[in-house]
């Protein structure tokens, strides 16, 4: 597989790591990780480095992972990138949210990293 | 620390103050449903979840307090909004913390530093969200607040009168923590 680009936005870096792992766990390798704290330090970050796969929190202070993904549409960064949601949200209505804002994958907290592998290997294949 | 606790439901109201949750909001209910909400078992499932998936431990509850007698602790809460108000309270002593927060990252910590505390608000964000996905009505209608952490010595957690408060005490490897969900208002 040739490198993947990765965006990892939560505002927990512990979170962040744990997600890292679980995508080198998942065979993402070489994998390039670039972190953001905040929905909006994600945006900042797009406008620089082009990614592949953006995986985001939904629960975030200042700008929170919904208004993120609807930014990133608005903005037209990154287009074509699947975005990946990992939340502790878990209801229908959280998951429609995610879909209609142009998330294409949703990641229920906790989480294996094989969900982590078999969610995001789908989407790079199709990608 | 009461101050934090209504920061933290402050907070959660807020997040979840608009479109098709506020709109449920008003014709759900959960007062029919209280005994499914407050079953000990979905706390005791959560805290299992959890643990086993984040951490890949076995975690057993046990009566008796845990064993939070040290010179620090360390209390994490998160806020419910919605349906049904009030918090999921995470409270273990320094040890215990720092353990859990090793398992979670694969590093080693000597103090509770700023990343022991933030894996323990994603610890108690997780147990919350897992609590509240056990109950649908509950998962779509109640949202929940960025965590808030506390460390110190010497505090205490005071709720007046909650509607149900479930107390529940938890041990992996020789580690204990406690977990407390506290309703203080539900429709």
């Amino acid at each position: 597989m040739s490198e993947v680009r990765t965006l990892i936005v939560d505002d927990s870096s512990v979170m962040r790591k744990i997600v890292e792992r679980s995508l080198r766990q998942a065979g993402l390798d070489p994998l390039v990780v670039h972190e953001a704290g905040s929905g909006i330090e994600g945006l900042e970050l797009l406008k620089a480095q082009p990614v592949d796969l953006i995986l985001s929190d939904i629960n975030m202070p200042a700008m929170d992972g919904l208004e993120f993904l609807r930014q990133l549409r608005a903005q037209n960064l990154a287009p074509g990138v699947p975005v990946v949601m990992i939340t502790t949200e878990s209801s229908e209505e959280h998951v429609k949210q995610a879909i209609q804002a142009g998330a294409q994958g949703y990641i229920r907290k906790p989480f294996t990293a094989e969900q982590v592998k078999e969610r995001v290997l789908s989407l790079l294949n199709a990608a | 620390m009461d101050g934090a606790r209504r920061t933290a439901i402050a907070s959660a109201a807020r997040e979840n103050g608009g479109g098709e949750e506020m709109e449920c909001t008003m014709t759900c209910s959960l007062r029919e449903s209280v005994d499914m909400v407050s079953d000990p078992k979905n706390l005791d499932a959560s805290v299992e979840e959890v643990f086993r998936l984040m951490l890949g431990v076995n975690c057993r509850r046990y009566k008796g307090p845990a064993e939070i007698a040290e010179p620090e602790s360390v209390t994490a809460v998160v806020g419910f909004g919605g349906l049904l108000s009030g918090a999921c309270v995470f409270r273990s002593g320094g040890t215990a913390a720092k353990k859990i927060a090793a398992h979670m990252t694969g590093m080693e910590f000597g103090e509770m530093d700023d990343t022991v505390k933030d894996g323990i608000g994603e610890i108690c964000n997780m147990l919350a969200g897992a609590w509240k996905g056990k109950v649908p009505d509950l998962a779509a209608n109640c949202g929940l607040s960025i965590p808030a952490v506390i460390t110190g010595r010497d505090y205490n957690l005071h709720v007046q009168a909650p509607e149900f408060k479930l107390h529940h005490t938890y041990r992996f490897d020789d580690a204990s923590f406690e977990v407390t969900i506290i309703c203080d208002g539900l429709q």
